[in-house]
């Protein structure tokens, strides 16, 4: 909202108080000043008038003129085409600081020039606010113009605007009256505000008729007005309003304008003649559509706050008048609309219809209930003054609000434990006094009456606030709060989180982080969705329409990125949470690309592959309390197009699968323009729910360990896994070791087998094993390789 | 005699001759293997009369020592000398390029939660996670925003029907703590999160973020007592020379609410353009608990009192890190990512 200081000033004296002080004030008083800004800039400005005017002799459109200052007399080269003698006109003097540039001494085509005759948009001032006219030439002062004078104080451009941005239970803001309260409570200043309360009070009977079917519209006040003079507006009229942003269109449109400003209460003027019926009914649940001022034709809504005379819409509610009964240059009537409109309402149609207008802002912020009949009359007085008004009709007052003379109480043992520091009971009420809160002390108890635009103000605590940034926050002193000691510490689950997370970063990845939101793409290619996905109602875009319900997509996309900008050997993983209806659950995604490991001029290089991904999970498993044994691994029966049919597993934990690991499909890496990345997605809760394991050490065995290598030759489909478990079947607790140390198919072994070496290791926990006992346990174990799995022992 | 002494001057000669521990083997086998020059003397001895015998076997035994001290000396040396060889030989390059182990890095949104997390959690608070998909009911009935209220309209949600949503604060974290708490006290926690509002992505807006939020409830827990707490978060994340300053503000949650900001960690609050010139950042939002707050989660609202505070993990990290794009914290590029491996 843009606070003019001019306008503000003719209200509380600020003679003698810069922007930048008034800023800092009003913003560590909770209106925060966001921007100061000139409606103008320029210096060493004067105003200038031409004494001779001739064609540049070099130029078809340069102009050579001799321009009175008053202390001199100089010469400009000036290409205006409107240029012309006798004219007033703004002189930008040699060294004369412009927003686009600095004026110096010039030669011109041979012709030296010193200084610029300015147009007003050289001088900053905003295209919107100028005529086409103005746009095109340079600014031609009047004939009242003093040669010599500051030329931004003639034209009222000399003007502060502070930029100031409204917290939403401030909408009284929206009044520069409520502005000028504020103002004039922080700087202790008497504030003097124009006094209207009876000026509407005059007038005939009327035949108006005024009313609201809706509940959404309880305040509607309407008045004839049956003779004004359309014309241009004063000037101090013009300059204020666009000071505030708004364009000047005629004095009564302005008056409309400068009321709102004034008061915040949006107002609206019908041209009576356009009006035949003299009926205003506000309605809803309409349909057909209203022609607009500006937007042509609006479909109505249900909800929609329509204006009607006659069952016709003229106007959408707070938001915009319809076309049919405008102020125009030939209105010679107008009717007064003043009325409270449903905020959320109004916000919802402003929105649909994507309409935000000086109106329908204020009201979708809330209004005082009885602003339309404080602006009813401030409108009516300066329609008297300003536009001749007359053959007034008596205001016709539909649902007058009551008014409740609101009262809250507050002790000053409240203020002070609230606020956590001391504030002498007098200065409260001195600061609440000039707040206009007329407290009343009683003991310990102040109680204060709260004007009616102070909506904001219902309970202790807001009084407390209003002692607390009246007095200034800057001078409570922090300390700590004085409680109970309790220890602090992350739950199980989150201490369980940070370890995996540890762990990760521990294996050399990097911690990625990608967006809850995603696109329908994004959920068919979850690998093991958990559900049937969350959809947003109204999504900002279809990228970001769903909640996930699985992470991999997102952090393929990632790696996709990464590999297209030229990143080869690289591991992300992402720790979170994804939903699906009814449920939730936290899961590990990891992608891993190229090189785990290498070192180029040694020529050694050690490759991701699916048991880098499945190392990962079981080291993971391991440090959380599950050991690699109870990890069982299957060949997967999903996510069949996502994986490698014949490189990736389904993990299990007991009854449960955990997720899965291996190598992408292909046909998928094609699709993405990647390479043969691994994969996992892991569902966490198995480990975050577990409670916190004990550490049991168990002493270390003191007894030989005997190691015993076999080589066999197997079918090729017999797994390693199978093997191992054939063997510790066979060998009991004896077998502490198994290790693969070579597998081969090719020359040598026949087709549809392949050669397995492995070593065992034999250890018992409480006594040396004699060399009879260890061969009878390895000959049962081979035997069972031989029946069980069909190996035939290598020589 | 005269034979001893040549024997034993060439002996030492040849010894010292020697290359290597293959030559001087050669030389040991010509002069004291059992075949060699010294043993040939003494077969001399049956020659010599009886008399000069043990003077001659002296004296060949002498030499023999001689030369066996000078064959140890020089057998040292030469292994010495083949160890200082073969070392030399595996001499490498010691600035060719290292093979590290590899190292990961948390993502800096975890990095900057995580001490926000360990502060607290040092000053007693416990730390608290609820759920990203979330009821209207905490997200906003039980944070004072009831329906149609301006508020809603301030932080655009993503509704996924009337009842649920994407939380738009942490604040649906403490209103479940609090209704956990049913009115005991004292309440000390911390809610990180990740929440989501209707914001085009842009440099200094994400529809996704990071909030973490801290409540205290107690016995006349003030405005002051907020101040301290947040004057000790400043300094962890900017430097021990922050101050901070309240200004009024308005919160649904809170009465009286405060935006906090911190004095400018880049110029100390002098003005530079990360503080847009005013040598103040904006950075929390905060205040008192609303005494409708507490009563609907079952506190006594007067005769317990309580401090809210809420700031945006990624503004803190973007100041903290001088990162100038916020998307760039959701790119996942591994070059931002492994920026953030330093301790520090």
């Amino acid at each position: 909202m843009k606070i003019s200081m001019k306008w503000l000033g003719r209200y509380v004296d600020l003679s003698d108080i810069n922007a930048q002080d008034l800023a800092d004030k009003l913003t560590l008083a909770g209106l925060e000043v966001e921007g100061i800004e000139s409606l103008a800039h320029g210096s060493n400005l004067t105003i200038g008038q031409v004494l001779t005017c001739v064609d540049h002799p070099q130029s078809d459109h340069l102009h050579v003129c001799t321009v009175d200052l008053k202390d001199e007399i100089v010469q400009i080269v000036c290409g205006a085409p409107n240029v012309a003698k006798d004219q007033k006109v703004i002189v930008a003097k040699n060294g004369a600081v412009l927003p686009q540039l600095t004026i110096k001494k010039a030669t011109v085509r041979g012709i030296e020039s010193n200084g610029m005759i300015c147009s007003l948009s050289e001088l900053g001032v905003a295209p919107k606010y100028l005529s086409e006219e103005q746009k095109a030439g340079i600014e031609v002062l009047g004939d009242d113009a003093v040669v010599g004078n500051d030329p931004l104080a003639y034209l009222g451009l000399d003007d502060i605007i502070l930029d100031v941005k409204q917290t939403p239970n401030r909408s009284d803001f929206n009044a520069m009256w409520s502005v000028a309260m504020e103002v004039g409570a922080l700087l202790d200043r008497e504030v003097r505000l124009p006094d209207a309360r009876i000026a509407a009070n005059a007038g005939d009977k009327t035949n108006l008729k005024i009313g609201s079917t809706t509940d959404a519209c309880p305040t509607f006040y309407g008045k004839v007005v049956g003779s004004v003079t359309v014309k241009e507006s004063p000037q101090w009229m013009k300059e204020a309003l666009m000071a505030v942003g708004i364009k000047s269109i005629n004095n009564v449109v302005d008056i409309s304008n400068y009321v709102m400003v004034e008061t915040g209460q949006p107002l609206h003027f019908y041209d009576l003649a356009k009006v035949p019926h003299r009926e205003i009914i506000v309605k809803d649940q309409l349909k057909g559509e209203l022609k607009t001022l500006d937007m042509g034709s609006v479909p109505l809504f249900e909800n929609d706050l329509v204006i009607t005379s006659n069952d016709i819409p003229i106007g959408l509610a707070g938001i915009m008048g319809g076309d049919d009964s405008k102020i125009d240059e030939n209105t010679h009537g107008i009717i007064i609309e003043a009325a409270l409109f449903s905020p959320v309402r109004i916000r919802n149609t402003s929105r649909r219809v994507n309409l935000m207008t000086e109106a329908s802002l204020r009201f979708q912020k809330g209004l005082e209930p009885q602003m339309p009949d404080k602006a009813m009359h401030r409108a009516v007085e300066l329609l008297v003054e300003l536009a001749d008004a007359s053959d007034l009709e008596e205001t016709v007052e539909y649902g007058k609000p009551v008014l409740n003379k609101k009262e809250v109480a507050v002790t000053h043992r409240q203020i002070e434990t609230l606020l956590g520091t001391n504030v002498e009971l007098g200065q409260c009420v001195e600061l609440l006094r000039r707040l206009h809160l007329s407290p009343v002390v009683a003991g310990e108890t102040i109680t204060c009456t709260i004007p009616s635009y102070r909506l904001d103000l219902s309970i202790a605590e807001d009084l407390v606030e209003e002692v607390g940034r009246m007095v200034g926050y800057d001078g409570i002193q922090g300390k700590l709060p004085k409680m109970e000691t309790v220890s602090g510490e992350l739950d199980a689950r989150q201490k369980q989180r940070r370890k995996i997370r540890a762990l990760c970063i521990g294996f050399g990845m990097n911690e990625a982080i990608t967006y809850t939101l995603v696109s329908k793409a994004k959920i068919d290619n979850a690998i093991l969705p958990l559900g049937e996905a969350y959809e947003i109602l109204s999504p900002l875009s279809d990228e970001r329409r769903f909640v996930r319900v699985g992470i991999l997509p997102s952090l393929l996309e990632a790696a996709a990125y990464n590999l297209a900008h030229k990143a080869k050997d690289f591991m992300l993983y992402e720790v979170g949470s994804v939903y699906a209806k009814g449920k939730q659950e936290e899961r590990l995604a990891f992608v891993l690309s190229g090189n785990l490991t290498q070192s180029l001029w040694q020529k050694h290089s050690v490759a991701t592959d699916f048991y880098t991904g499945k190392g990962i999970v079981e080291a993971i498993a391991a440090q959380l309390g599950f050991d690699a044994n109870r990890l069982r691994y299957t060949t997967p029966k999903v996510a069949l197009d996502k994986f490698h049919p014949y490189r990736s597993a389904e993990i299990h934990l007991g009854k449960d699968r955990l997720g899965i690991v291996g190598e992408i499909h292909p046909k998928l890496a094609k699709e993405l323009g990647v390479g043969a990345l691994i994969l996992a997605e892991i569902n966490l809760e198995p480990f975050l729910q577990q409670k916190a394991t004990k550490i049991k050490y168990a002493p270390l065995n003191k007894y030989p360990v005997v190691q015993r290598d076999i080589a066999l030759v197997i079918k090729t489909d017999v797994s390693a896994g199978s093997i191992e478990s054939t063997i510790r079947k066979a060998g009991k607790s004896i077998v502490k070791g198994v290790e693969f140390f070579d597998v081969y198919t090719g020359s040598h072994v026949e087709e549809g087998s392949k050669s397995i070496a492995l070593s065992l290791y034999y250890q018992a926990d409480d006594h040396t094993l004699e060399d009879a006992e260890i061969s009878e346990i390895h000959q049962r174990i081979v035997s069972a390789l031989e029946v069980e799995l069909q190996a035939k022992l290598r020589a | 005699m005269i034979d001893v002494n040549t024997l034993l001057i060439e002996g030492k000669a040849a010894i010292q001759a020697a290359n290597d521990l293959t030559e001087l083997q050669s030389v040991r086998n010509v002069y004291l293997s059992k075949k060699g020059l010294i043993s040939g003397l003494m077969l001399e001895m049956k020659n010599l009369s009886n008399e000069e015998k043990p003077k001659f076997g002296a004296l060949v035994n002498l030499a023999k020592q001689e030369l066996e001290a000078a064959m140890d000396l020089k057998t040292k040396t030469l292994e010495e000398e083949a160890i200082a060889r073969q070392l030399e030989s595996g001499k490498i390059d010691i600035t060719l390029s290292a093979h590290a182990p590899l190292v990961g890095t948390l993502h800096p949104l975890t990095i900057v939660q995580q001490e926000i997390e360990d502060l607290f959690i040092s000053m007693g608070y416990t730390v608290k996670d609820g759920p990203e998909v979330e009821r209207d009911f905490y997200n906003f009935e039980r944070a004072n925003i009831p329906q149609d209220h301006p508020a809603r309209d301030m932080q655009d949600t993503f509704y996924i029907d009337m009842e649920w949503l994407l939380r738009t604060h942490t604040t649906a974290i403490q209103t479940r703590a609090l209704e956990e708490y049913a009115g005991r006290t004292p309440v000390k926690v911390i809610c990180p999160g990740k929440v989501y509002r209707k914001d085009d992505d842009d440099a200094t807006h994400s529809h996704q973020f990071v909030q973490i939020e801290g409540l205290v409830v107690g016995h006349e827990i003030s405005l002051a007592d907020l101040k301290g707490t947040l004057e000790l978060l400043a300094r962890r994340m900017f430097g021990n020379e922050r101050v901070i300053r309240f200004r009024p503000s308005y919160f649904q949650f809170t009465e009286p609410s405060v935006e906090v900001d911190v004095s400018c960690h880049i110029c100390g609050g002098k003005g530079c353009p990360t503080c847009k010139g005013t040598g103040w950042i904006e950075i929390l939002g905060a205040g008192m608990v609303h005494p409708n707050v507490l009563t609907m989660a079952g506190f006594d609202a007067s005769k317990v009192s309580g401090f809210a505070f809420g700031l945006g993990v990624e503004r803190v990290a973007l100041l903290k890190y001088g990162i100038d794009d916020i998307r760039h914290l959701y790119t996942n590029d591994i070059r931002f990512l492994t920026a953030f491996r330093r301790f520090e």
